[in-house]
């Protein structure tokens, strides 16, 4: 989010998913495409058909690197260090885009200069990737007519996650690969509405549409709408809060999230919850979270409720209830205004659809983002400023958002935590196809649940060998957090020395063991990196 | 529905074979039904239990001996687990009996080789029993693998074998304290060994198993059709419907479980590797 | 039996009539644009739709997606007790691919014993099948003697001729059907009888794919190992077993319990998919079929070999929803070419 804020001026996929499948090139990085985001992956096999090239740089060897021309496989938290050097080597090419620098962007001459100052073969062994495939792979990208980039949580959830979305952009305008129909960079986002809670200002320092709290003309039309005055200090961020002790705030209302799986350093969260004077969860299963709550509201599920989601490729898309919430169960805006009333506040909306004229109000990029409208079609993708307005396909055309695009040079950070003689694996964690998030819902489903049924952890067939490993036995996996039993499974996916698995399953707790350490910009935590020792069970 | 609507049954008595291995003793609820009910060796029943769904267990038991069933179930999964909890007077589900069994007719007057490893024993003793019971089968070897000398089950079983006539022969993967049998796999029990014809195995175990045991009896001069086995698949329906037990065009559930060495070489198998 | 003629105009009519029988199935567009088979409970409001294939075949209304075998009961005692429902139905408009399918799983459920649950449904059913005139899309029915038209195994067979509809019936419910509503139908003469045939004619010629199932069928017959073709499918699949569902002749199942409380729940038959890695694997966690390299292997050779050899023809019917739904381009169309065009390996010498 706040890379793509720096150096284009809006933190979202500038294209449309559908434009995936017209690129001639497509770099995917940090992101299992085909299992994170299979209608992404759709559109990259369609281009594949087509005679589109891949390149897919990821440390594991996923099923979409099977099947691409070029798969870098890098160490874990080196992809500035990559993705320098790639531009360095498009440089030395002479296949960066001049025309575009020139017109487009500004502070080039400080990106050039370092890259200028790096040695190319010393950055290819600190990825460990061989310099001939990354000279392939630059000339690949370099001489595309059109290329998009993909990335996920393997760029973002890292010490430096933000910087590393820099570089990317980086790449991006110095081949001139963005602005353009069919080119550009894609964060693909992973929960449906992800991308709507972020529009929504579900995030410390801004209110709906990435509007600054501390912009005194936007905080004044807020508080004229809502009656109140409104703070200018951005809030906390996510484990400001969960890793707070119960300090930093005294109570918590959360919803649809299960931060006792999915935050790191789970112990310090507990510890959070636990000493909370008052704790509210809404969901729409009981979780590990509501298990410790005051008050637990029953949610309804997406069937039983209208609104809209908002998709990766800003696709504000309407849903509509198919059937009356079940039992107690009510619609999460019915939720928050019976508790807004309730705390003197009179929250009174008669149907989503004024939710959303208030949204449109007060949220340019949302202003022509109507039911009515979104009702008749397959929604509209933002900005999309008025009634008459189309909505917009890609970002950026013609001009950046903030102007020009900048360039922002970075340099390798070392991960938070790295393998040594104790913990001698480097740990990295991401998801499974079958299940979603902390799998309240999925493993509730007897399909998905059977498909995979509990965490496995991938181990190198050479690393198993020296632990006299078989698939299937059970493993202490240790980090200097904590310890959970795991189940091995034996796979090529993994390079020796490295460890994956999946967070989903509460009976293998990953962030027991994960590191807390975060990106000082973004505040996301390094989930995708950690040391760890591994021990049979007999 | 009817087809999918199991009988209930109460566990009279629960024997427990080894540190994995339990053998439920069963009778029908319905006492008609329960006098009735006939099935032979090879088959199987889909066993339901309060909230697991079924899984299909082999009978361990034989015919000849009415009035009760037994059923030999190793702690595998869920279903299994649950049902190693239950205790006397409880009851589970039953259905079937499924199955094409073993061909008893033709097997008589032959000298049989029983060749099992662990839990693959369930079914075969259920053979044995039937074999002693009815007579007129000739002389039977059974081999029998077991990891550790805490493993091996049906002791009781073998001990009366023994009295029996049986040639049981025994052999751990690891041998503990005490132990002076054979040690190593189940396959080291056939040197030496002779089978003269009219002659058959039957041979049921892990897949490992099978895979090195059948090359080995075949180069000890046993025809195909006188290697008989049974392949275990995953199963819902147990009547050739559902479609989980799929091997290469048939299913074990109604074209099996048992099936010869000739029938299996015209399949492909895949844990059984290459059959030659 | 001779063809009969019903108006366009008469259609929706003659549908209200059939109504009052019992349930009546149909293609409707729905808001959104897509086309469903529903049950109609109101003709004037729920918009037939006979330009469109449905989307979703009749499957799930013999053969639901989640379909109750049994309640049970296991407070203190342990019990089930059978869950059977179904109701006279008339489904109006499937197309031939659709009731070759039906006719499919007819020998599928009857298999050793006949199901129950499947075949109270099937009994209670009139078929109205609608030749089609102009395949759609992704149509190879001509390649799997499935359509466009059928010569027998519908009660009632329509065929459009414009402004009205040839009928003719095949089994005795149709031609009760025609019976009881003769007021209806007119006889078809001589002109309506070229008509039909002109229809029947133009339609073969009017796909726009040309899927050649027969040379692959023998193919596989001669070597199903074919390893590239596999792996690189097993690939493309994203596992989400949308194939199967969509499939009007996949008809794999599994049973589960769902506990609605300590003491009692309900056991259902619920949909399933060869292509799942659970659909083989065994309690302890040996699979049989290596899924990474052979995930739809299965369900391919299923259709064009296996179900070749025990029911004497292919068991797709060349409806091509497969190709729609799946996200990876893992579809028979695409397995049938890439078979064809697989180097023998004598051609490979």
């Amino acid at each position: 989010m706040a890379g793509l804020a720096t150096t284009f001026g809006s933190g979202a996929m500038t294209n449309s998913i559908e434009e995936i499948g017209r690129a001639d090139v497509i770099l995917v990085i940090g992101s299992n495409t085909t299992e994170a985001h299979p209608q992404v992956a759709r559109r990259i096999f369609s281009a594949l058909d087509r005679g589109s090239r891949l390149i897919v740089i990821d440390p594991r060897r996923t099923a979409l690197a099977r099947r691409a021309d070029i798969h870098l496989q890098h160490r874990p938290g080196t992809d500035i260090p990559l993705l320098n050097c790639l531009m360095r080597l498009i440089l030395d090419d002479n296949l960066h885009d001049d025309v575009f620098i020139e017109h487009r962007t500004e502070n080039f001459n400080e990106l050039r200069d370092m890259l200028y100052r790096l040695d190319p073969t010393e950055k290819a062994a600190v990825a460990n990737v061989p310099p001939a495939q990354l000279k392939k792979a630059a000339e690949l990208y370099g001489r595309a007519n059109k290329a998009v980039i993909c990335y996920c949580l393997g760029i973002t959830q890292h010490i430096c996650g933000t910087d590393n979305v820099q570089t990317i952009a980086n790449l991006a305008m110095l081949t001139g690969n963005v602005e353009k129909e069919d080119t550009g960079v894609d964060p693909l986002r992973g929960q449906n509405n992800v991308q709507g809670a972020c529009d929504m200002g579900a995030l410390p320092g801004v209110f709906p549409g990435y509007q600054a709290v501390s912009n005194e003309a936007v905080r004044a039309e807020f508080s004229g709408a809502w009656g109140r005055d409104l703070p200018a200090e951005p809030g906390l961020t996510i484990l400001d809060m969960t890793h707070g002790g119960g300090k930093t705030v005294k109570g918590m209302f959360i919803m649809g999230e299960n931060p006792l799986l999915s935050d790191p350093t789970l112990e310090k969260v507990r510890n959070t919850l636990e000493n909370l004077e008052f704790l509210a969860v809404s969901d729409i299963f009981p979780t590990e979270t509501a298990e410790l709550a005051h008050v637990v509201f029953p949610a309804a599920s997406f069937a039983e409720k209208t609104g809209t989601f908002t998709n990766s490729e800003r696709r504000v898309q309407m849903v509509r209830r198919a059937i009356e919430p079940i039992g107690e169960c009510r619609t999460d805006s019915d939720i928050i205004c019976a508790l807004a009333r309730r705390l003197g506040y009179e929250m009174n909306y008669e149907s989503s659809a004024e939710i959303m004229e208030e949204i449109a109000l007060l949220t340019p990029v949302y202003g022509g983002m109507y039911h009515d409208r979104l009702e008749s079609s397959w929604g509209l993708q933002w900005p999309c400023f008025n009634r008459s307005h189309p909505g917009t396909v890609f970002l950026h055309k013609y001009n950046f958002a903030r102007g020009r695009g900048c360039f922002v040079p970075a340099a390798h950070q070392m991960p938070g935590e790295q393998p040594d003689e104790e913990y001698p694996f480097l740990l990295m964690t991401g998801r499974v196809y079958h299940h979603y998030h902390t799998g309240a819902m999925t493993r509730a489903g007897n399909i998905l649940n059977r498909e995979s049924p509990e965490a496995l952890l991938e181990i190198n067939p050479v690393d198993a060998e020296s632990l006299t490993l078989a698939s299937g036995e059970m493993l202490n996996l240790a980090t200097r957090r904590g310890t959970i039993k795991i189940r091995a499974l034996i796979s090529e996916q993994v390079a020796p020395g490295m460890l994956y698995t999946s967070f989903h399953f509460t009976e293998a707790p990953i962030n027991l063991l994960t590191n807390a350490a975060s990106d000082p910009k973004a505040k996301c935590p390094e989930y995708k990196i950690c040391a760890a020792q591994l021990e049979k069970i007999n | 529905m009817t087809m999918y609507l199991p009988q209930m049954a109460k566990i009279v008595k629960i024997i427990r074979e080894n540190p994995q291995i339990k053998t439920f003793v069963l009778e029908f609820r319905d006492k008609e039904y329960n006098k009735s009910f006939s099935y032979e060796p090879g088959q199987f029943m889909m066993v339901s239990v309060p909230h697991c769904g079924e899984a299909p267990i082999s009978f361990s038991s034989s015919s000849t001996r009415p009035g009760t069933i037994e059923l030999s179930v190793r702690l595998a999964g869920k279903l299994t687990g649950a049902m190693h909890r239950l205790q006397p007077g409880a009851m589970v589900g039953l259905r079937g009996p499924y199955g094409i069994p073993f061909n008893m007719k033709e097997l008589a007057d032959q000298n049989l080789l029983f060749v099992a490893g662990g839990i693959g024993l369930a079914p075969l003793r259920g053979v044995i029993n039937y074999c002693l019971d009815k007579g007129g089968y000739g002389r039977i070897t059974l081999l029998y693998g077991s990891r550790s000398p805490d493993d091996i089950a049906f002791k009781t079983d073998i001990d009366l074998w023994r009295k029996n006539g049986v040639d049981c022969r025994l052999s751990v993967d690891t041998a503990t304290e005490g132990w002076d049998g054979q040690v190593g796999v189940v396959t080291t029990l056939l040197s030496g060994l002779e089978i003269e014809r009219p002659r058959s195995s039957l041979v049921c175990g892990p897949p490992i198993m099978i895979r090195f045991l059948l090359p080995e009896l075949s180069r000890m001069g046993f025809r195909d059709r006188e290697i008989i086995t049974t392949m275990e698949r995953h199963m819902k329906c147990g009547i050739g419907v559902c479609g989980h037990c799929h091997l290469d065009n048939r299913l074990v559930c109604v074209d099996g479980p048992v099936f010869d060495l000739a029938q299996l070489k015209e399949l492909a198998v895949e844990e059984l590797g290459e059959l030659t | 039996m001779k063809g009969l003629i019903l108006k366009k105009d008469n259609l929706v009519p003659l549908l209200r009539k059939i109504r009052k029988g019992g349930k009546l199935v149909a293609p409707v567009q729905n808001r959104h644009g897509d086309t469903l088979f529903e049950v109609i409970d109101d003709l004037d409001r729920q918009q037939l739709d006979l330009e469109h294939q449905a989307q979703s075949s009749l499957k799930p209304f013999f053969f639901p997606q989640n379909d109750p075998l049994a309640t049970y009961n296991c407070a203190e005692d342990y019990s089930f007790e059978p869950v059977v429902s179904a109701e006279p139905t008339v489904y109006f408009g499937l197309r031939s691919c659709d009731l070759t399918a039906v006719l499919y799983m007819d020998v599928i459920f009857s298999q050793n014993g006949a199901d129950t649950l499947y075949f109270a449904r099937r009994k209670e059913a009139i078929l109205i099948s609608l030749g089609c005139n102009q395949p759609f899309a992704h149509c190879f029915c001509n390649n799997t003697g499935s359509g466009p038209f059928l010569e027998y195994g519908f009660d009632l067979q329509f065929t459009d001729l414009g402004d009205s509809f040839y009928v003719e019936a095949d089994r005795a419910r149709g031609e009760e059907l025609l019976e009881r509503w003769s007021y209806f139908f007119t006889p078809a003469d001589e002109d309506d009888r070229k008509k039909q045939y002109q229809a029947v004619l133009e339609a073969r010629s009017n796909f726009r794919r040309t899927v050649h199932v027969d040379p692959a069928v023998k193919r596989l017959a001669a070597d199903p190992d074919l390893q590239p073709v596999w792996r690189e499918l097993s690939d493309r699949c994203q596992d989400c077993g949308g194939c199967a569902y969509i499939c009007p002749t996949c008809t794999c199942f599994t049973i589960v319990d769902q506990p609605l409380a300590e003491t009692h729940g309900i056991r259902l038959r619920q949909w399933d998919s060869c292509t799942f890695s659970g659909f083989t694997r065994m309690a302890g966690g040996h699979n049989p079929v290596n899924h990474a390299e052979q995930a739809i292997r299965r369900r391919f050779l299923h259709k064009l070999k296996i179900d070749v050899e025990k029911h004497g023809r292919p068991s797709c019917v060349g409806c091509g929803r497969c190709v729609d739904i799946c996200f990876g381009g893992v579809d028979m169309i695409r397995f049938i070419a890439m078979v064809n065009d697989l180097k023998l390996p004598a051609e490979e010498k």
